[in-house]
């Protein structure tokens, strides 16, 4: 029984320092092009698509975010799902919406598990049992859902790998383990789960059914992978919005994004097409009309 | 309905069948349509030569290779491009966007039913935006990472790259506007058309496959020549004095064209195609900035009197090379500010794109890059030109174009002109920022090689002709409105729509003609006496 409790502390720690090293690593790639796309959501004009792009002389003239906008429409993304609800034909929103919103509770029901023990709120404790509750059934509905629906639907099964049921099918143990526990210890279940938890952070394992040991160790499991997989999205959505879809800093002499491009214009291209010069940095390279000109 | 039927691995089958072929049953409905010119098979001659096994079109011509070594070479230089783009030194300009799309995409296919072409076609696989995205993913797994190595087909690591693979992605690269509106739809933020772009990339510069009209003739003949239509600089001064007279027959007064005018506020520069196909667009901007007393001038500076930049499409290299001429022409001439005439794509490459290519004494802060679009509306807003909105008293439509639209939010400005002297102005729907593409994009319209046309008017084309037809829908009839116009500010859109109408006969069934934003407004000055439209004309 020791193991679930030694796992979760390896798996806190393999999930944060993963966590910080992805998105250190997402942090550190090169500044690209601009490449944003409307309508911006913190772009003032945002409600019908326009940009500072609109007004002439604009480059001298004050320009300004509205960040707010940008949280209430990354947050409506994340909450909501808003464009699979508005654009997708498959029907994956309800199972979609579901299966997020199951480990978004999840977390939380851990949190909340947690706070109760070490700063004793005893008093949570029903929000904290129909948080785990919640999340246990939405999490089941959505995984399995989606599961069931990239199976059977095969314009979705076309693109979905081994992989990406492997990870449904994860998400789904977790869920349907903790669901099971429930269903057949009742009310005990809570009890087992605070239990597990209360040995977790004592270090001493404390003896609660199989099923709840199966949840909690799926899960940890699931934190020492997640980093690993795809289902890290979370944290590259943050960069496919912010750092692409919204970067529309204009490039002025001497600034830092100046400073940036002008070190990375110095990297050497070794592209081998006839009309690039190979061992050329970028700056060389574009005062040469024709590669063929001088190989 | 070809869903479902083709298999990501299909892309590396051998032989010459086509993973698919448009089937007239099978493409988008569109009312008021009629009858329209039936699908012509792939002929034989191309099929005995070219790459034509995608789908029966070609817009490169790949010869197939003859031996074994041709073959093998095909795939190992596709096997090295594809390392250098994902490699940030050799491809830092768009490696985030770049690496996130490819890892992290979730293939809900939620952008699937913005893409136009997809529509279009009735839905074919081929053309869905994931399917080239995940054929690439698959292959980067396979060959370049330990998971794809090691668990193979379990990561999707399944894609045998042959050169059957080669030649197919290379096509397939090339069924894509880059219009980003499956983008502009993903709940990730993935971007399909950058990784379409990007596919081009790797093929233009480890490869030097393109097409023809976008490299050779294209970015490597402009910055050889002076333009990509093979204008040179003796040849521009040339069209200015043709234009010159040309506006003294139209308007009945003469407008003296500025051309390497020092110290002059802005540098115009056109898409050159203007010159050749619609010459009236460049001569309404002369007649119009001389009528508002605007300090501008041309440039007869080689590359920067063609403002296209074909490199947006393909090529880093190439835009770079295109977009630091264009300034230190301007920096040359003592300008303050560079800009662009009606065209999309060259005025997102200059503006934005190149913004993170032209530093220090090139950058923004220097030399100002601006679009048409705000500078037209000031003048009308302005008063500095009298119009009477009376003169353009037919059904007007807007084309948006996606470079300026949807990738650089300029919305209004296009929409208080039409406003302002267009009182049939009516917008198509969807428009705006959710506009579709004209079908054209990302170098289509130019492309007039193989059989390339008829997939960009009848999967490319398609949606914008519907969307046009919705638009008039009310006043098909050419006996009771003889003449509608479809406004498009851009010359690639300008290019794709003349072509389309000729192909579905739009201007024979409904006189239905396009052009651009400044000759309407010409056509409506108060101080011309005359029409500047041709009503009677469609070229």
């Amino acid at each position: 029984m020791g193991i679930p409790v030694y796992l979760a502390w390896l798996s806190v720690v393999v999930f944060i320092v993963m966590v910080i090293y992805r998105f250190s690593k997402f942090n550190s790639m090169p500044l690209h092009l601009r490449w944003e796309i409307y309508p911006l959501p913190l772009e003032p004009k945002h409600h019908y698509g326009g940009s500072y792009m609109e007004e002439l002389d604009y480059v001298p003239k004050p320009r300004h975010h509205i960040r707010i906008n940008g949280i209430l429409d990354m947050a409506s993304e994340v909450f909501l799902l808003k464009k699979v609800r508005e654009y997708n034909i498959y029907g994956m929103w309800p199972f979609s919406f579901s299966m997020h919103w199951g480990i978004y509770l999840l977390f939380v029901w851990m949190i909340l598990m947690l706070a109760e023990g070490v700063l004793n709120l005893g008093v949570i404790a029903p929000v904290t049992n129909v948080c785990g509750i919640i999340a246990l059934i939405v999490g089941t509905f959505g995984s399995l859902g989606l599961l069931l629906k990239r199976i059977s639907n095969s314009e979705l099964a076309n693109y979905t790998v081994p992989v990406d049921y492997f990870n449904l099918l994860f998400m789904l143990s977790i869920f349907a383990t903790g669901l099971i526990s429930w269903i057949t210890t009742g009310q005990y279940f809570f009890d087992d789960a605070r239990a597990f938890l209360a040995g977790v952070v004592s270090l001493q394992p404390a003896a609660v059914s199989s099923w709840t040991v199966a949840h909690f160790t799926l899960f940890e499991l699931f934190l020492i992978y997640m980093p690993f997989s795809k289902m890290l999205h979370y944290i590259a959505k943050y960069f496919t919005i912010d750092k692409v879809f919204w970067d529309d800093i204009l490039n002025l002499k001497g600034s830092s994004i100046d400073k940036k491009i002008t070190s990375q214009l110095s990297g050497k291209l070794t592209w081998s097409a006839p009309h690039i010069v190979q061992g050329k940095n970028w700056a060389e390279q574009v005062g040469i009309i024709d590669g063929r000109d001088i190989k | 309905m070809a869903n479902g039927r083709l298999r990501i691995k299909d892309i590396s089958r051998p032989g010459d069948d086509p993973l698919v072929f448009m089937n007239m049953s099978e493409l988008m409905p569109v009312p008021n349509l009629g009858e329209e010119p039936s699908i012509e098979p792939t002929p034989q001659k191309f099929i005995d030569k070219y790459e034509m096994s995608l789908d029966g079109h070609c817009s490169i011509g790949i010869p197939k290779p003859k031996t074994k070594e041709e073959e093998d070479h095909l795939v190992r230089r596709f096997l090295s491009g594809l390392e250098k783009l994902f490699n940030s030194e050799e491809s830092w300009t768009f490696q985030q966007a770049l690496r996130l799309s490819f890892d992290y995409c979730v293939k809900c296919q939620t952008c699937s039913e913005a893409c136009h072409a997809y529509l279009a076609s009735g839905r074919q696989e081929i053309y869905r935006p994931t399917y080239r995205a995940e054929i690439l993913r698959r292959i980067w797994k396979k060959y370049f990472t330990p998971e794809g190595k090691l668990l193979g087909r379990f990561v999707g690591a399944d894609v045998d790259v042959n050169w059957r693979t080669v030649t197919r992605l290379a096509e397939l690269g090339h069924r894509c506007t880059l219009c980003r509106r499956c983008a502009q739809r993903c709940p990730m933020a993935v971007d399909n058309a950058l990784i379409a772009r990007e596919l081009r990339k790797l093929f233009s510069q480890e490869l030097g496959i393109a097409p023809m009209e976008i490299l050779e003739k294209g970015c490597v003949q402009h910055l050889r020549v002076g333009s990509s239509t093979g204008l040179n600089p003796p040849g521009m001064l040339d069209t200015v004095a043709f234009m010159e007279e040309d506006i003294g027959d139209r308007i009945g007064k003469k407008v003296k064209i500025p051309i390497d005018k020092k110290g002059a506020d802005i540098l115009l520069i056109h898409n050159a195609g203007e010159f050749l196909s619609w010459p009236e667009n460049p001569e309404a901007f002369a007649i119009l900035f001389e009528a508002a007393g605007i300090s501008w001038t041309l440039s007869s500076e080689p590359v920067a009197y063609d403002a296209v930049n074909y490199g947006l499409w393909n090529d880093d290299v190439e835009l770079a090379r295109v977009a630091a001429r264009h300034t230190l022409a301007a920096k040359k001439l003592g300008c303050k500010k560079v800009m662009i005439g009606e065209c999309g794509h060259a005025t997102k490459a200059y503006v934005v794109i190149a913004d993170r290519v032209l530093t220090g004494d090139l950058s923004s802060s220097e030399i100002q890059r601006e679009s048409c679009l705000p500078l037209l509306w000031e003048i009308i807003r302005s008063g500095a030109i009298k119009f009477d909105p009376s003169r353009n008293n037919f059904p007007v439509t807007l084309h948006d174009p996606c470079n300026m639209v949807r990738a650089m939010g300029i919305v209004k400005p296009q929409r208080l002109a039409l406003k302002a002297i267009a009182p049939q102005f009516r917008e198509m729907t969807p428009n705006s920022v959710y506009n579709y593409c004209c079908g054209g994009g990302s170098g289509y319209a130019i492309i007039q090689s193989f059989n390339f046309p008829q997939w960009r008017n009848k999967a490319g084309a398609r949606m914008k002709m519907h969307q046009t037809l919705q638009a008039f829908k009310n006043e098909l009839d050419p006996n009771k409105v003889p003449f509608k116009y479809l406004c498009a500010p851009c010359s690639n859109c300008k290019g794709t729509i003349r072509d389309a109408i000729t192909h579905y006969g739009l201007w024979d069934k409904y006189n239905l003609n396009y052009g651009g934003l400044v000759e309407l407004m010409v056509n409506s000055m108060v101080d011309i006496d005359r029409p500047f439209i041709e009503y009677e004309d469609f070229h």
